[in-house]
């Protein structure tokens, strides 16, 4: 088997006297989709975080394509990972353009040729160039999160980590988002963790899932298997049957 | 007229300068909404223009003495009266904007910059670097501003140089503050972590990232000090530490005027009404920027 | 006062925003009558859901206006109360559910004291009685231990406590009509259905009208009797909860059509057109 594009052993994180993650291990293989599931609190997010080295107190061993991440990692790493965030309206400097906060990234790495760089990464998300010199304000939540995602994907990464990423949107922008995802995944090869709260937006995009409570990862499964069986573990029932309920019964 | 009001409000502008003039517009509009406020602008810009042409409007000369002419109630010769020196009050009151502008710009350009940088770095770093700062503030915030200038002032001698060195080193802390308590919020905003995660040095975040997000509140903390700048400029004056005679300084007129005040009350009134007046134009306009700022 | 008369009857509901520059049309035009049932009002963002809770109990903030041909409660016509009427009406007779507890409770207050406080303000109850009547109030909203959660304060109670808590508040002066108004969207999906539940027991037992304003079509199609779709400050269709599935509107169906179903999955999600004649003006 290939070196998978993530790999997580025995993660642990603690907040002073709470234990947040405990012994959290498993692994991405590179362009794979794969979903983090869990209630508030689980600890789904906190994995991202230390994925995304924004969390630096952690133990255990994390690996990239085998390569060991480090707590502070350089410059070259951020090429590799990103990240889009939950808020739209909070993960955009609200003093900024859409072009100032995309030439941001690429002042910092020193690529060339911005101008044309930051026109792709929109016609890539499916924003025309009317919205390049706009304030984050001037954009509804779903352009603003179209926005995150150019900017995610400007440095052209090779691991996409979302956190919620269309939870705080409308239903229909919300399919609009995934649409776009999937696309841009299917173009770029991309290997992509997601966490959410919503097993159907997980089950949708990913096709392995783990569930998380308590800072544990309680079931790691095949969205095929979970759909058939309904789970082996009592949480993981709990949370099925939860999202279940609410469904349309009869749905075509 | 239009195609300029088009530019500028532009649901889709087509370059950088556009978005930023599209901005200044809408915050102008919004300016324009509050009465109380433009009229502080009116007479922040009348001190300005005051300032500027002292020379020519000025009907004698500030520091020409006539001990003829002295104590000499408000006529139509000496609008404003004459002092203690026959000197014509009005006149003086002119060239006090110079100094009192002199003095306020300073203390802004000094003050500003340092504590929106103090306290940005406090906030973001927080830790150590925030315990040593913010303890050094609060050395300074531990004592009235008057009393530490005035203990500067005594330390480094009279005069106007060193009243605006003293007044800086006394106004900086709850520059600092303000900005701290801002940076604390900001630092944990998903924004700040997206350019973390951009690969940004803690320096580019600070300064690109932080800084222009306090700094509206520091701009409206600014104007609505100035007033307080100015009342300390005058205070020192009063004490004859600030500007020496015979320049006409607000705060040195009121304190000579106090000798005369039940009999000759125009000697300390009319600068007294000038400190009032540009103090309330600063206080207006700044209450006023803090609604258009704090928009969004 | 005839007793039949419809709970809540609205009749053309407007509600305006007017800003410098322009006119908002937040509600355009919304007619309905709650009975004692669950009825629920669904939209997007924008939909002027929400904005029709608030201008039934008159919390629509300034500078909104409020202009409809009928606004009764039981055959009361309420644009012609003072707004000291309004207020009266609002706890006692008509209460409201907010979305967020963590923003609708007073930190410095512990709970239980918020509720028996709610309580004395529509009965000349004493001290001792609405602490009884309060405690009775937080195990109807099935918190074990009501005697312990009435002094805890609201950072230490959970999200899905906190929403009991409000709802215990709200119920406690005994209305007839509760609004509720994205009362599950902030708490996990296991929490959610026990919320729901407490809700669907409650409005049963006291024969109240609900009006449940929500973004999830799922959600209140099993949970109410009858579905109003709002797009754009207007109505698309009104049916019956059951029935959604089968709305005519376009509109009801792109909205079900763009939901990801774990059972039922699909290679790609259809995406929602929006028509600009379903805004009709």
């Amino acid at each position: 088997m290939a070196t998978p594009a993530i790999e997580v052993e025995n993660l642990n994180v603690r907040f002073g006297e709470a234990h947040v993650l405990k012994d959290v291990s498993f692994s991405v293989a590179p362009g794979e989709s794969y979903g983090l599931v869990g209630e508030s609190g689980s600890g789904k997010s906190t994995v991202l975080r230390v994925l995304s080295a924004l969390n630096p107190n952690w133990s255990g061993r994390v690996a990239f394509s085998g390569e060991a991440h480090r707590a502070r990692p350089d410059e070259a790493f951020f090429r590799q990972v990103q990240m889009v965030f939950q808020d739209p309206f909070g993960s955009l400097h609200p003093r900024m353009t859409i072009d100032a906060a995309l030439a941001e990234p690429l002042a910092i790495h020193g690529l060339d040729r911005p101008d044309e760089r930051i026109a792709a990464a929109l016609k890539g998300v499916g924003l025309d160039e009317g919205f390049r010199f706009r304030y984050p304000h001037q954009l509804s939540g779903g352009q603003r999160q179209r926005v995150a995602i150019a900017r995610a994907l400007i440095l052209e990464p090779r691991i996409l980590l979302l956190d919620e990423p269309t939870s705080a949107l409308d239903v229909s922008i919300q399919a609009e988002v995934l649409n776009l995802l999937q696309d841009i995944k299917k173009q770029r090869d991309l290997t992509m963790v997601l966490v959410s709260h919503n097993l159907a937006v997980v089950g949708h995009m990913c096709a392995r899932v783990a569930v998380m409570n308590r800072g544990i990862i309680v079931e790691e499964a095949s969205i095929d298997d979970l759909r058939r069986t309904g789970g082996q573990d009592p949480y993981t029932q709990e949370l099925l049957a939860a999202s279940r309920h609410v469904a349309i019964p009869g749905a075509a | 007229m239009s195609t300029l009001r088009e530019y500028l409000t532009s649901e889709r502008p087509a370059s950088r300068q556009q978005a930023r003039w599209g901005q200044y517009y809408r915050q102008w509009r919004a300016l324009k909404q509050n009465p109380l406020a433009l009229l502080g602008l009116v007479i922040i810009i009348a001190l300005l223009i005051v300032a500027a042409v002292a020379p020519w409007i000025s009907p004698y000369d500030p520091i020409a003495q006539n001990l003829s002419q002295r104590l000499l109630p408000p006529s139509a010769a000496h609008w404003m009266g004459t002092d203690e020196l026959g000197r014509d009050i009005l006149s003086r009151v002119i060239y006090g904007t110079r100094l009192t502008l002199a003095v306020v710009l300073l203390v802004v350009i000094s003050v500003g910059p340092v504590g929106l940088l103090i306290g940005t770095l406090s906030g973001y770093f927080g830790g150590v670097v925030d315990t040593v700062l913010m303890r050094v503030t609060d050395i300074f915030l531990a004592f009235p501003r008057l009393v530490l200038a005035l203990a500067f002032v005594a330390a480094l001698g009279p005069g106007i140089e060193n009243a605006v060195i003293a007044i800086a080193c006394t106004a900086w802390p709850p520059y600092a503050r303000v900005a701290r308590a801002e940076t604390l919020v900001i630092r944990n905003a998903d924004y700040i972590a997206a350019v973390r995660l951009q690969g940004a040095s803690h320096l580019r975040i600070v300064l690109r990232h932080v800084v222009p997000m306090c700094l509206p509140s520091v701009i409206v903390r600014t104007t609505l000090d100035m007033a307080g700048i100015i009342l300390i400029a005058a205070g020192l004056g009063f004490l004859g530490l600030g500007a020496q005679p015979p320049s006409p300084e607000w705060g040195a007129m009121i304190a000579k005027g106090r000798e005369y005040i039940f009999d000759q009350w125009w000697v300390a009134a009319f600068p007294g009404l000038a400190i009032c007046l540009v103090a309330l134009g600063f206080n207006l306009f700044g209450d006023g920027l803090r609604d258009v700022l704090d928009a969004r | 006062m005839p007793d039949n008369a419809p709970l809540i009857e609205v009749e053309n509901l407007r509600v305006n925003f007017h800003t410098p520059t322009r006119l908002v049309r937040a509600v355009r035009g919304l007619s309905f009558t709650l009975g004692r049932e669950k009825l629920a009002i669904v939209g997007e963002s924008g939909s002027g859901k929400s904005m029709t809770g608030r201008a039934i109990l008159d919390l629509v903030p300034w500078p909104g206006e409020v202009l409809a041909d009928r606004l009764a409660y039981r055959g009361k016509d309420m644009r012609a109360m003072s707004s000291s009427e309004r207020r009266g009406l609002r706890g006692k007779h008509i209460s409201m559910v907010m979305q967020d507890p963590k923003y609708s409770l007073n930190p410095v207050m512990t709970v239980g004291d918020q509720i028996a406080e709610a309580y004395r303000l529509h009965s000349k109850a004493n001290a001792r009685e609405a602490r009884e009547r309060s405690i009775a109030m937080l195990e109807a909203v099935q918190i074990r231990e009501p005697g312990r959660v009435y002094d805890l304060y609201p950072h230490e109670v959970s999200g899905g406590m906190g929403q009991r808590v409000m709802i215990a508040m709200m119920l406690i002066g005994e209305p007839d009509v509760l609004i509720a108004d994205e009362p599950t969207s902030a708490l996990d999906v296991t929490v959610q259905t026990q919320i729901l539940d407490i809700l669907e027991r409650l409005v049963t037992e006291r024969g109240m009208g609900l009006i449940f304003i929500s973004h999830d079509l799922p959600l209140v199609s099993a949970f109410c009797d009858r579905v109003i779709v709002m797009y754009g400050g207007k109505v698309m269709e009104t049916l019956d909860a059951r029935e959604l599935r089968q709305g005519k509107h376009p509109y009801t169906q792109g909205l079900l059509g763009c939901l990801p179903d774990l059972d039922h999955p699909k290679d790609r999600l259809a995406t929602l057109n929006r028509d600009p004649a379903w805004m009709g003006d």
